[in-house]
C-alpha cells in the first residue's frame, strides 16, 4: 500500500549559531491510508512545528513533505491554496470558527473558498452534521454554542471537502473532559467507519489513546513509537503504555527505556 | 529617547492610517481657502461693487468655519479612538515597564501634536498654492484679467486654520489620552471584549426598517410639496423626520443583509463571509453609517444647489452697458454733460427708453382690460396654469407703457428684428427674470388665439411674440409686465408724464483689448466725477458673479468637508474593522484562501460598505435637490428640467469621482494589510 503522507529528513531551524534552535532536526515517517496517527511530546518538543510544516503554515529549512508522492514544500499560488483547502482538513486547538458566521456557514466556508457549488456538498453536510450531532446548532453563531459543539462544527468544516488527511492540532486542548471524550469518539469513529486518515498532535494521553499509532517527539527528533495492538489491546491498556512513555519523556533522553 | 519614541510612534500612526491623515490635510486646505476668501481677486473686486452682500457673505464664514470644525472634531475623535484602541496592549506594556501615567499622557499628546504639525506643514503650503490657483482661474474665467494679480497671503486665515485645527486635535487627544491613562494596566493588556451583541427579535428590526422608510417618505413628501419651506417649524419637523428615518433605516437594514447572506444557491467566493462582515458593521455601527449617509446627502444637496444657482444666474442676455435714469425734462442734460466731458464718443449708441403709466384714466384697476385673453385662459385644461394666468391678468390692469421707438432701438442693439405696430396695436413685455418660460410660451399661444384688449376703453390688438429684452441695464426699473405701444399712443396715454431711461452701449473703441468688465470699470471711473446718476452692467455682472462665487465657494466648501468627513469615517471604520477581524482572515488563509481571493472579498465588502450609505444618500438627494428647487431657488431656476438635470449630473459626477477615489484608497490599504496576513505566524 502506498503511503498518503511521507515526511523525509524534515528540519526546521530558527535563528543562527550560536543561538540556533532546532525545532525539528531530521524527522522521517510515513502515514498510511486510513491511519489514525498521534504525535506526542512535551511543550517545545517540535510537534506543532511538524504539523505546521505539513499544513504549509511554515516552510521547513530542509527535508521533504510529500502527499501521494507529490512534494508540497514547493507548492505556491493556486496549487498551495488548493492543497490547504482540499487535500488537507485542519482542526485547530481554538476551533478558529469565524464568529460572525453561523455553524452552517462556517462549515460551507471551504466550498465558497474553492468555488465548489453548495448543492454538491449539501448531502455531505447533512451526513456530517448528523454524525457529529451538530444539526441543532447549524443556524447558531459560535457565541451561542458550547465548546464541544464549536469543535465538532470545526471538524465538519475540516471534513466537508473530503480531504485526503485531517491534521488535528490539539483538538481537545480547549475542551473539558466530557466534550473531549465525545470529540475523540467521533474522530475515531470517522477513522474506523469512513477510513478517514487523521494525524493528530496532542499532549493529552487520554486523547492519544484513541490513536492506532503514536510517534513521540523530543527536542526535534523522533524518540519513540507506540502501536496499539488492535483489536487485542484495550484502549485502557494502550493508555497505560502511553503514560509510561510520557513519564520517560519528562526525564529527557538519558532515561530512554 | 522619549522624543525618538514619539517621532517613531507618530510616523507609524500616519502610515497605518494614511487615509485619515490625508483627510486632515484636505480639511486644512479647505479651511484656509474658505478663510482667505476675502483675499481672492474676485472677492476684492466684488467688495467694491456689492460690498453689502459681500460683507454679509464674509460675516457668514466664521459661522461656517465653526460648524465644519465641529463636524471635523467628531471625525478626529472617532479616528483617534480607533487608533488608540488598537494600541492598548502597547500602552499596557509601557506602564508595566514602569512608565509614569503622566509621561504616557504626555507621550500621546506629543505624538498627536507632531502629526498635527506635520499635517499643517503639508496642508498650509498646499492651501496657499491652491488658493492662488483658484483665485487666478476664477478671475480669468469671469474676465477680470490677471495682470493686476498679486500673490496674497492671508495671515489671519493661516492663524485661524492652524488654531482651529490644533484646537480640535488637542481636545480630542486630551479626552482620549486621559481615558487611556486612567485605565488599569490589566485592562489595557487584555483585549477589550467586543461588546456583546444585543440581539432583538427579527420583527423589531423589520419594524424599524418599515418605519424608517415610512418616515423618509413622509419627509420627502413634505420637502417636495413645499410645505417644509412655509414655516420654520415644518422645516425642523421635516429634517427630524428625515434624520430619524435614516437612523431607523440603517438600524433595520440588518434584516435585509441577513436575508441576502442566507440566500442559498448563489455561488460566489466568500459571498456569505462578505455579507456577514457587512452585516456586523451595520449592526455595530448603524448610527455612524446613518450619520455618514446624512453627511453625504448634505454634501450632495449643497453641491446641487450651488450648481443650480451658479447656472441660473447666467440666464439673462446682455445688451445694454449703461442706463442713466432721468425724467422727461432733463435727458438732454445728461447728453450735454457727457458731451461736455468728451464722453459722447464713448457710446456707440445712446437712446431714450420712455416708460410711463396711463394718465388718461383714474381707474387704476382696470385701465387695461383683457377680456379675450381671459376667455381664452378659461379654456386652459390644466387647472394650475389656468389659475396662474388668471391671477396674472387680474394683476396687470394698470401696466406700464413703453414707447415703441425706444424699444425698437433696443431690439436693434440686441440684434433682433424690430416691431412694427399700427396705431391700434400693442405688444406684451414680460421681464425674463420674473416670468417663467413656460408661462411666456402659454401667453404667446393665447395671444395668437384672442388678442383683443382695451386701453382706457379704446380697442387694441396684441401683436407678435411676448418681448423680454431688458429695458434698462440693471434695476433702475423692474416691471414684470408692460405694454409696448406706438409713440403717438404712448404720448397720448402718458400725457407727457413719464420717465426716461437713457440707455447706452459702449463704443467698440472703449472695449478694445480689454475684458468687458475692465472696460466698464474704467468707464465708471470717468463717469463718477460727473455726478450723474447711472447704473452700469458691472452691477449686473457683480450680482451674477456674487451669486456664482457665493454659491460655488460656499457650497463646494461644505460639500467637500461633508464628503471628506463621511468618507473618511466609512473608510477608517472599514480598515479598523478589518484589522479587528485579522483572526478571521488568518483562518481563511489556513483554510486555503489565496491573497487574491481575500482581496476580492475585501473589495466586495468595501463596495457594499461604501455603497450602503452612499446609495441611501443618493436616493435621498434626488428628493432633496427636488425640494431645494421647489423651496429656495429663484423662479427662473424652476424654469425647467434642464437645470435640474445639469445639477443632478454634476452631483452624480462629483459623487462618483469622490467615492471612486476613496474606495480605491481603502482597497489599496486593505490589500496591503491582507498581504501582511498571508505570512504565517509562528505559533509555538
Amino acid at each position: 500500500m502506498e503511503p498518503i503522507l511521507e515526511i523525509a529528513a524534515l528540519k526546521k531551524y530558527y535563528g543562527k549559531e550560536p543561538n540556533l534552535t532546532r525545532a525539528l532536526d531530521g524527522i522521517s515517517f510515513q502515514v498510511m491510508p486510513g491511519e489514525f496517527l498521534g504525535i506526542m511530546g512535551s511543550s517545545g518538543s517540535g510537534k506543532s512545528t511538524l504539523l505546521n510544516c505539513i499544513a504549509t503554515v511554515i516552510a521547513p529549512s530542509s527535508g521533504a513533505v510529500a502527499l501521494h508522492g507529490k512534494c508540497i514544500t514547493t507548492l505556491h499560488g493556486k496549487e498551495l491554496a488548493d492543497y490547504r483547502g482540499k487535500e488537507i482538513g485542519y482542526l485547530f486547538q481554538n476551533f478558529e470558527l469565524i464568529d460572525n458566521l453561523t455553524g452552517r456557514e462556517n462549515i460551507l466556508l471551504p466550498l465558497s473558498l474553492h468555488g465548489v457549488s453548495e448543492a454538491e456538498s449539501r448531502e455531505r453536510l447533512t451526513k456530517l452534521a448528523d454524525y457529529l450531532e451538530v444539526t441543532d446548532v447549524l443556524d447558531k453563531f459560535p457565541a451561542q454554542m458550547s465548546g464541544g459543539q464549536k469543535q465538532r462544527i470545526a471538524a465538519a468544516r475540516a471534513l466537508i471537502l473530503d480531504p485526503e488527511i485531517v491534521l488535528a492540532d490539539e483538538p481537545t486542548g480547549a475542551l473539558d473532559s466530557k466534550n473531549a471524550r465525545s470529540l475523540m469518539e467521533k474522530l475515531s469513529g470517522l477513522n474506523a467507519d469512513a477510513g478517514t486518515t487523521i494525524l493528530m498532535v496532542t499532549h493529552d494521553c487520554n486523547a492519544a489513546s484513541y490513536c492506532k499509532r503514536i510517534l513521540f517527539i523530543q527536542d526535534g527528533v523522533l524518540f519513540h513509537e507506540l502501536r496499539r495492538d488492535v483489536p487485542d489491546e484495550t484502549q485502557q491498556a494502550f493508555y497505560g503504555r502511553i503514560l509510561a512513555v510520557m513519564a520517560q519523556l519528562g526525564g529527557g533522553s538519558a532515561n530512554v527505556l | 529617547m522619549f522624543s525618538e519614541l514619539v517621532a517613531r510612534n507618530s510616523r507609524r500612526s500616519r502610515r497605518e492610517n494614511g487615509l485619515f491623515f490625508t483627510s486632515l490635510v484636505i480639511s486644512i486646505i479647505a479651511f484656509y481657502i474658505i478663510l482667505s476668501l476675502s483675499h481672492q481677486d474676485v472677492m476684492v473686486f466684488l467688495q467694491r461693487m456689492e460690498s453689502n452682500a459681500v460683507d454679509r457673505l464674509l460675516s457668514l464664514i466664521p459661522v461656517l468655519y465653526g460648524l465644519t470644525l465641529f463636524i471635523l472634531f467628531f471625525l478626529v475623535y472617532y479616528a483617534n479612538r480607533f487608533q488608540l484602541t488598537r494600541r492598548r496592549h502597547e500602552f499596557g506594556v509601557y506602564l508595566m515597564l514602569g512608565m509614569q501615567r503622566r509621561k504616557l499622557f504626555g507621550m500621546l499628546l506629543a505624538e498627536d501634536l507632531r502629526s498635527s504639525l506635520i499635517a499643517l506643514a503639508i496642508g498650509l503650503p498646499a492651501a496657499l498654492l491652491i488658493s492662488e490657483v483658484i483665485s487666478l482661474v476664477t478671475a480669468r474665467l469671469v474676465g477680470l484679467g490677471i495682470v493686476g494679480h498679486q500673490f496674497t497671503l492671508s495671515l489671519s486665515a493661516i492663524v485661524w486654520t492652524a488654531v482651529g485645527f490644533l484646537l480640535i486635535k488637542l481636545l480630542a487627544s486630551l479626552i482620549l489620552s486621559g481615558k487611556i491613562v486612567r485605565e488599569e494596566i490589566g485592562a489595557l493588556l487584555t483585549d477589550a471584549p467586543e461588546g456583546t451583541k444585543k440581539q432583538r427579535p427579527a420583527a423589531v428590526y423589520a419594524a424599524a426598517l418599515v418605519l424608517g422608510i415610512a418616515l423618509l417618505a413622509a419627509a420627502y413628501t413634505l420637502a417636495i410639496g413645499g410645505r417644509a419651506w412655509s414655516d420654520l417649524r415644518y422645516m425642523a419637523g421635516t429634517l427630524a423626520l428625515g434624520v430619524a428615518g435614516t437612523l431607523l433605516l440603517f438600524y433595520g437594514l440588518r434584516v435585509i443583509i441577513d436575508r441576502l447572506a442566507r440566500r442559498e444557491g448563489r455561488v460566489g467566493r466568500l459571498r456569505v463571509f462578505n455579507f456577514r462582515q457587512v452585516e456586523e458593521t451595520v449592526i455595530h455601527r448603524s448610527g455612524a453609517l446613518a450619520i455618514c449617509s446624512l453627511l453625504i446627502l448634505a454634501a450632495l444637496c449643497c453641491f446641487g444647489a450651488g450648481v443650480a444657482t451658479a447656472r441660473t444666474s447666467r440666464a439673462e442676455t446682455h445688451t445694454l452697458d449703461y442706463t442713466f435714469p432721468t425724467d422727461s425734462e432733463d435727458s438732454d442734460t445728461v447728453r450735454e454733460t457727457l458731451t461736455a466731458h468728451g464722453l459722447d464718443g464713448a457710446f456707440s449708441d445712446l437712446f431714450e427708453m420712455r416708460i410711463g403709466y396711463i394718465r388718461t384714466t383714474e381707474d387704476r384697476d382696470h385701465a387695461v382690460r383683457y377680456e379675450a385673453l381671459e376667455r381664452a385662459a378659461d379654456t386652459i385644461p390644466d387647472a394650475d396654469e389656468r389659475q396662474q394666468l388668471q391671477y396674472m391678468l387680474e394683476a396687470v390692469g394698470y401696466p406700464h407703457l413703453i414707447a415703441l421707438s425706444g424699444y425698437n432701438h433696443l431690439l436693434a442693439a440686441a440684434g433682433q428684428p424690430e416691431l412694427t405696430l399700427a396705431d391700434n396695436e400693442a405688444a406684451v413685455y414680460c421681464d425674463s427674470e420674473v416670468s417663467l418660460a413656460s408661462r411666456t410660451a402659454l401667453l404667446n399661444r393665447l395671444i395668437a388665439e384672442g388678442s383683443a384688449i382695451t386701453i382706457d376703453g379704446a380697442p387694441f390688438t396684441l401683436r407678435g411674440q411676448v418681448q423680454s429684452v431688458s429695458v434698462v441695464t440693471d434695476r433702475s426699473i423692474t416691471m414684470s409686465f408692460a405694454l409696448i405701444v406706438p409713440d403717438a399712443v404712448f404720448d397720448h396715454y402718458t400725457q407727457g408724464d413719464y420717465d426716461v431711461y437713457l440707455d447706452g452701449v459702449l463704443a467698440p473703441s472703449m472695449t478694445e483689448g480689454k475684458s468687458l468688465m475692465n472696460a466698464i470699470a474704467d468707464m465708471n471711473a470717468l463717469l463718477d466725477p460727473l455726478g450723474l446718476p447711472y447704473e452700469s452692467y458691472l452691477q449686473n455682472l457683480g450680482r451674477e458673479l456674487f451669486y456664482i462665487v457665493a454659491a460655488s465657494y460656499l457650497t463646494i466648501y461644505l460639500a467637500i468637508i461633508f464628503l471628506v468627513v463621511a468618507n473618511t469615517i466609512i473608510g477608517v471604520q472599514f480598515l479598523m474593522g478589518q484589522q479587528k477581524a485579522a483572526r478571521r482572515y488568518r483562518t481563511l488563509v489556513r483554510l486555503g484562501a489565496e491573497h487574491d481571493t481575500l482581496c476580492r472579498a475585501a473589495k466586495a465588502q468595501i463596495n457594499w460598505y461604501f455603497g450602503l450609505p452612499v446609495g441611501v444618500a443618493a436616493v435621498s438627494s434626488l428628493f432633496g435637490v427636488r425640494a431645494l428647487f421647489s423651496g429656495i431657488l429663484s423662479v427662473s431656476a424652476q424654469n425647467g428640467m434642464t437645470e435640474m438635470m445639469i445639477a443632478a449630473g454634476a452631483m452624480i459626477l462629483l459623487l462618483c469621482v469622490v467615492e471612486w477615489l476613496y474606495m480605491a484608497a481603502v482597497k489599496r490599504s486593505s490589500s496591503r494589510y491582507l498581504l501582511g496576513l498571508m505570512a504565517p505566524e509562528r505559533e509555538e
